[in-house]
Order: C-alpha cells, then sequence, then structure tokens
C-alpha cells in the first residue's frame, strides 16, 4: 500500500494515455455489460418461470387454435388444480410499428393463475365487470402515454377477427412482479374478442395449474393423452420449456453475443497490454535507476503490474457505471416487440468490475515482466 | 514522397511489437463488423433469392405477407386465364396456388420445437419455380400423403430425411424427395399437396398464388386486369419486391446491432491507435525535426503520419477480413417475423463487404492518426533537433 503513491505518479505521468486507456477499458466493459444484459433478459422469463404451471398447445404449432371444451377434459386430469385459458390477439395500433402484445384471457382464472400481474383491487373490479376493458403494463401505458380510462383502438391483424376495429377502455395499469409477465402486454377479456370471432370457442393455450412440481412431466403426458387421435392433438410442457422455445426462435442468440463479448475484450486487451508496454519502455531508465537504488524486481513487477490494475479498474468502474446508468428500461425504451426488457443490473456490474480486474492482469503481465528482467547496466546505458 | 514512405514503412518494422499489436486491436474490431453484416447479407439474400423477375405473388388486396392474405377458390381460374400469365406444354396456366401454415418440428441442435412452414403448392409449382431441383428422390405426387423438403430443412430439423414419416394435421406424410433451390428459403421449408392440406389444416381458402409472367414487362398490364375485375380483390406484386420487402424489418434490426457494437468497440480501437502514433511521434521527436530541417512541410509530416497510421489499420483490417472468412457458408437460422417461421440461411461475406470493412479500417486510423499527426507537425525544429 505504500507504494500507491508511487504508482499513481506513474500514472499521471503521461495524463493524455491514462485517459485513453481507462477509456478504452471502459467502452470494453460497458459493451460487456450491456450484452450480457441484453441476454439475460431474453433468458429471464424462462428463469423466472413458475414451476407449477404448465401449458398446453395445438400439437402441430402454436399458431392453431382449439376448443374451449377441452378445459373440462383438462380438468378431470389428477393433480391438475386451476385452468386458464388466452389467446394471442395480433391487433395493430395504429402503425405495424407500434407492435406490443395483446392476450385474450378469461380473466378471473388467469389473474388468479397469474399472481405476477399486480393490479389495485379496485382496478381489479373494474376490468372483471367491464366486458370490454383491458389492462396494460405499467412500461406499456409509458409508451403510449395512456392513463386510466383512456379507450384504445385495435385494427384487426388475424383475419379470424373479422374486420371491424376493437374498441378498449383501459380500466387499469398493472406492474409486474416477476419476469414471466413483461410489463409491456395488454390483457382484455376473451369473450369480446369470441363474439366477434368468425370461429367460435377457441382457446390458443391452456396454463394449467398443477398441485406438485414433480408431477409436471405426468400430468402433461395425461392431458395429452386425453386429446390423442383427436382432430386438436396437444403437446403440453413446463412454462419454463415453452419460454425457452421462444428465446431460441432467433438463432443462436448466446453464440452470436457471446462470441462479440469475446472480441471485445480481446480488443481491449492489445489495446490495454500495448499501452503499458509502451510506458515501461518509456521509463526504461527510471525504472533502472530505482533498481539501482535498491528496489528489488518482485516491487519493480507489482509497481507496473499494480499501474495496470489500477487503470483497468478504473476503467471498468466508469464502463460499468455508465451502462447502469444509460442501459436501463426506464432511460431506453427498446423494449416492446418480441425483444424483452432489458437493463444492467448490480450483479452486471460485478462481472463488468471482476472482467476489468482480469484485463489488467492479462494485459500488464508482459510490461510488468519486462520491468522486473531489464538488465540495469545496459538499461542506464541507453539513451532516450 | 518515396523517401518519407519508405521512412514511414521502416519505422513501422522498428517498432513490430506495438504495430503488430494496434494492427491486431483494430483487426478484432473488423472481424465482429464483417461477421454480423454477413448475417444480415446472408439473411437477405436468402429471401431475394426466394423471388425470380419472371414471377408474380397474388395476394389479398392490403396483405402485407401470406400469412394474413386469403385467396377463394373461385379467383385461381379468374387469374389462371388471364392472358399475361404464361401456360406450360400442355396447355395449362404456369401458377400455383398456395396455403402455408407452420408445423412444429424438434431443432436438431437443440431438440427444441421450431416453427417450420409448411407450404401446400399446386402441381405447376415445381414449373413455376424453375430454381427448384430434387436432389434426392423425387417429386411429391399430386393426391398422395407425400411431401418434398429443402435441403436445409433436413439438416435443421428432426425427422425430414428421405423416407421418414412426418405427423401434423392429424395424418402422416412421407418424405419422398429433398429438393435446394438456389440457396432461396424454400429450402427451409416442406412442401405438398395444397389441395390436400387444406382439409387437414381446416382452410377453406388459399393465400396467395404464384404465377409466371408470359414475359416480365407483362407485369403492368396484368396489374389493371386484375384492378378491373371486381370479383378480384387482390394484387398482383412482382415475386422480387414481395421478399425483398418481407426480409426488410429483419435486416434492419441486425444491421443495426452489427453496426451499434462495433461504433463503440471502434472508439476503443481508435483510442488504441491513437496512443500508438502519439508514442510514435513522441520517440521520433528528433527524427521529425530532422526532417523538418532537411525543408519538408508540416503538409508532408501531418500526410506522412497520417498515411502510417491508416497503414497500420489497413493492414489490420485485412486481417479482420481473413479472421471472419471463415464463417462464410455456414449455416444459421433464425425466426422471419414477417412469417413468423424459422429461415435457415447462410453467412455470407461477399467482396463489398470486405471492401466496407477495409475502408472501416482506414477511417479508424485515420481518426485516430490525426491528432498526433498535427502534433507532429506542430513541433518546433529547434527544440525537436535539440532532445535526446
Amino acid at each position: 500500500m505504500k507504494f500507491l503513491g508511487l504508482v499513481l505518479k506513474s500514472a499521471r505521468r503521461s495524463r493524455r494515455r491514462t485517459f485513453l486507456t481507462v477509456l478504452s477499458v471502459a467502452i470494453a466493459v460497458f459493451l460487456f455489460a450491456s450484452l450480457r444484459a441484453v441476454l439475460d433478459g431474453f433468458n429471464a422469463a424462462a428463469e423466472a418461470s413458475s414451476s407449477t404451471r404448465i401449458m398446453t398447445l395445438r400439437s402441430t404449432s402454436m399458431i392453431f387454435s382449439m376448443p374451449t371444451s377441452h378445459a373440462d377434459a383438462i380438468r378431470t386430469v389428477n393433480g391438475v388444480r386451476d385452468l386458464t385459458w388466452a389467446n394471442w390477439f395480433g391487433g395493430i395500433y395504429k402503425d405495424p410499428k407500434n407492435f406490443f402484445a395483446q392476450f385474450a384471457i378469461e380473466p378471473e382464472s388467469y389473474l388468479r393463475m397469474y399472481p405476477e400481474i399486480v393490479l389495485a383491487p379496485e382496478a381489479r373490479r373494474a376490468f372483471l365487470e367491464d366486458r370490454t376493458g383491458c389492462v396494460v403494463g405499467d412500461g406499456l401505458a409509458k409508451r403510449f402515454g395512456w392513463t386510466v380510462g383512456d379507450r384504445v383502438v385495435l385494427q384487426v391483424g388475424i383475419p379470424t377477427y373479422g374486420s371491424q376495429d376493437f374498441t378498449f377502455t383501459i380500466r387499469g395499469i398493472y406492474r409486474t412482479s416477476g419476469a414471466a409477465i413483461d410489463n409491456q402486454s395488454m390483457f382484455f377479456q376473451w369473450k369480446f374478442a369470441d363474439e366477434r370471432s368468425l370461429v367460435k370457442g377457441q382457446a390458443g393455450w391452456y396454463v394449467t395449474q398443477i398441485a406438485n412440481p414433480d408431477q409436471a412431466a405426468e400430468v402433461a403426458l395425461a392431458i395429452d393423452q386425453k386429446f390423442a387421435n383427436s382432430p386438436y392433438e396437444t403437446k403440453t410442457d413446463t412454462e419454463k420449456a415453452f419460454q425457452s422455445s421462444f428465446v431460441s426462435m432467433f438463432g443462436n442468440l448466446n453464440l452470436l453475443l457471446g462470441s462479440i463479448a469475446v472480441a471485445v475484450v480481446i480488443t481491449t486487451l492489445f489495446v490495454a497490454g500495448n499501452t503499458m508496454a509502451m510506458s515501461v519502455r518509456e521509463r526504461t531508465t527510471e525504472i533502472a535507476v530505482m533498481r539501482t537504488l535498491g528496489f528489488p524486481a518482485k516491487t519493480m513487477f507489482f509497481l507496473v503490474g499494480g499501474e495496470g490494475i489500477l487503470m483497468a479498474l478504473l476503467g471498468g468502474a466508469v464502463g460499468a457505471g455508465l451502462a447502469r446508468l444509460i442501459v436501463n428500461p426506464d432511460v431506453l425504451h427498446v423494449a416492446g416487440g418480441f425483444i424483452p426488457e432489458f437493463g444492467v443490473n448490480n450483479a452486471h456490474v460485478a462481472t463488468g468490475l471482476a472482467l476489468s480486474v482480469f484485463i489488467g492482469v492479462v494485459a500488464g503481465v508482459i510490461p510488468a515482466t519486462m520491468a522486473s528482467r531489464l538488465k540495469i547496466v545496459d538499461a542506464l546505458r541507453r539513451v532516450a | 514522397m518515396g523517401l518519407i514512405a519508405s521512412y514511414n514503412l521502416r519505422s513501422m518494422v522498428v517498432r513490430k511489437g506495438t504495430a503488430a499489436m494496434t494492427s491486431m486491436g483494430i483487426a478484432m474490431v473488423v472481424a465482429v463488423f464483417v461477421m454480423t453484416l454477413a448475417i444480415a447479407q446472408g439473411f437477405r439474400a436468402t429471401l431475394v433469392a426466394s423471388g425470380s423477375p419472371n414471377n408474380v405473388i397474388v395476394l389479398r388486396k392490403g396483405a402485407t405477407s401470406e400469412t394474413v392474405s386469403a385467396v377463394m377458390r373461385p379467383q385461381v381460374p379468374l387469374i389462371e386465364s388471364l392472358p399475361q400469365i404464361a401456360r406450360s406444354s400442355d396447355g395449362r396456366a404456369l401458377a400455383s396456388p398456395e396455403l402455408v401454415v407452420i408445423i412444429s418440428l424438434p431443432r436438431q441442435s437443440d431438440n427444441q420445437p421450431a416453427n417450420v412452414p409448411l407450404r401446400g403448392v399446386g402441381p405447376k409449382a415445381f414449373e413455376v419455380r424453375d430454381a427448384l431441383e430434387m436432389v434426392e428422390g423425387r417429386r411429391f405426387t399430386p393426391g398422395t400423403r407425400e411431401i418434398n423438403v429443402g435441403r436445409l430443412a433436413v439438416g435443421r430439423f428432426k425427422g425430414l430425411t428421405l423416407g421418414s414419416a412426418v405427423k401434423f394435421g392429424s395424418a402422416t406424410w412421407t418424405v419422398a424427395g429433398v429438393f435446394t433451390a438456389d440457396d432461396a428459403s424454400f429450402e427451409s421449408e416442406v412442401w405438398g399437396d395444397v389441395d390436400l392440406m387444406m382439409p387437414a389444416f381446416q382452410r377453406g381458402a388459399y393465400q396467395s398464388i404464384t404465377a409466371r409472367l408470359v414475359d416480365p414487362s407483362a407485369f403492368d398490364s396484368l396489374v389493371a386486369a386484375v384492378a378491373a375485375d371486381p370479383r378480384l380483390d387482390l394484387r398482383p406484386r412482382r415475386e422480387l419486391d414481395y421478399y425483398a420487402e418481407q426480409s426488410a424489418t429483419m435486416t434492419t434490426v441486425i444491421r443495426a446491432f452489427g453496426t451499434f457494437v462495433t461504433l463503440i468497440l471502434s472508439v476503443g480501437a481508435v483510442f488504441g491507435a491513437m496512443n500508438t502514433m502519439y508514442a510514435a511521434v513522441a520517440y521520433r521527436t528528433r527524427e521529425i525535426g530532422m526532417l523538418r530541417a532537411l525543408g519538408f512541410s508540416r503538409l508532408r509530416i501531418v500526410t506522412a503520419f497520417l498515411a502510417e497510421s491508416v497503414a497500420l489499420a489497413v493492414v489490420g483490417g485485412g486481417i479482420g477480413c481473413l479472421l471472419a472468412l471463415p464463417v462464410h457458408g455456414l449455416s444459421t437460422g433464425t425466426t422471419n417475423m414477417a412469417s413468423f417461421s424459422e429461415v435457415a440461411f447462410k453467412f455470407r461475406i461477399t467482396p463489398g463487404l470486405m471492401a466496407g470493412g477495409l475502408l472501416f479500417s482506414a477511417l479508424m486510423g485515420a481518426v485516430g492518426g490525426l491528432l498526433p499527426a498535427i502534433r507532429a507537425s506542430r513541433i518546433p525544429v529547434a527544440r525537436a533537433l535539440r532532445e535526446i
């Protein structure tokens, strides 16, 4: 610790260089933390999904629906505690660019089974009482500047729902208490959509609450067997499996973002390592003088290495701090559509700082070795 | 010029360690740049290849994609009888009424269910899309539960190899053949007889008609003819335009993402180049003083150092392009949001893209070298010469 002053002094030797190095580490850590946050955002819904909820879809594909009479059959399966259903609406709000998810839900059971949708009691009551009412996430409400009581007109996106526009009244704005439900969605009464649907009594998918998470596979199999060889065969799986299949739709995100992150780190290693080597070379005479004065080689190693770690850590703090401030769902409004909400959290900041230490250590090893192995005689004789 | 160029070149060789590190930093940035844009390029090329200049696709008026379109049965002969539509040797119109639905099949790589497009086609489909070629087995026989599978779909999804049985739409279908389509998105699809697909998926209407024009220039008169007939609430579009439009959203998203990441990353690399060039200038103060004393102008010094920085960066850019090259032709897939189904495509690195990468690296070199070069030119001659 007593050498801290000396390390700081040498870091200030070429301020411009230190500044540029710190900034390039900051950029790397910023990018790294943001990429991590995007990836976690995609995976969050799967990780936060409930282990006692299982989903039943048409086996052919999720774009097909099935009769609501399935509900009674599913209720008879052993281990099923509660059940609800929903439909994808796919409406257009003014312009297809304003995409957000809209679900036609069986309201009472859905709200009961998804405690993640947090609504004030009076909003909940108002929603249940209004056939054309809807509730929207706080993120969505903010995006379009909606308040309770506003009317929202959606054009029909899927031909099954006829051609007439749907007008909804916002009865509540919900918060979410878990990533299984995002705050960019709209829920309205299934009955309203069904009235105008060309094919009546259709559910897009069923969500079943089971008593015991260990029974998930068993119950799923029993449900699917109920409908085997019917025109509406089903495929039942856990909520988690459903969510992760959704993420995998985008392709191999882990690999793509992962390789970019690696490229970021390597670039920074080159830049930072290069700068440190340069500064050691410049200080050759200085280091030789210190060695002559009796500083051991080990001390020189730690002095140069310490300077590297210090600079990297400083850059890491700046980068991670900026990422925490800027890449934040409240600041960025990139979410909505198929891209989940994401933000840099404290864990990402910690990873970013750890990464900066790693960069400092690896980039500093060669210059530090150079400094400690310096031949005093040669170094003192050298000019410039 | 010769003297100063060789001076700069040799200075680079003297500082080979530093120069190499700077170049490598830039190389990584260019590699990321080229690779992400190769995704966008590949995706776009796959969809655009699906269109042919001779073909039109007829959709319901206002429909943005096949999924939300509907073409009624009685409308098909009306389109087929138009004089702008080409005929095959047997006198029948070269037109294929089609229906696309999505079926769920497990992916080979992670066993996750994926949305695979299933296209029901008319008997003339293979003549309308003449890029299609069977590589294994034969075409499906109309009226039977046989299907053909695109080459990329065979590799990407489970259970689609020649001869295997696939269950969907409450029936079992047999794979009779595998086809290629010049890398078009059809290679990610499964094809079967549209008249069997409709009852299997409880559909009462087609979604589109793809037809061959007698001549590409007949398009305008076809549009007029369709508009004039009150029974046709349809709109023909050039197939090329249609598929380019389908790829637009996804391509824009990938490009925006790639540009964002590389821009931020390039700032770091520019800082690296700047550091290196500043050090180079500081090192060679005496030499610069000497050059100035010999009569080289300030401008010449600026251009010389700028050129050195750009050269360093372009070498890096070249290495970056080479680093990215192995991904060319690698096959991957993503969901096309316009059709909500998976499209397999290949990374595509074009000469234009590599030129773009080199240009980008030159730009990084120029930006990083500018300030140090100006500093070099401003060094007072007398003081520089005195320096040790």
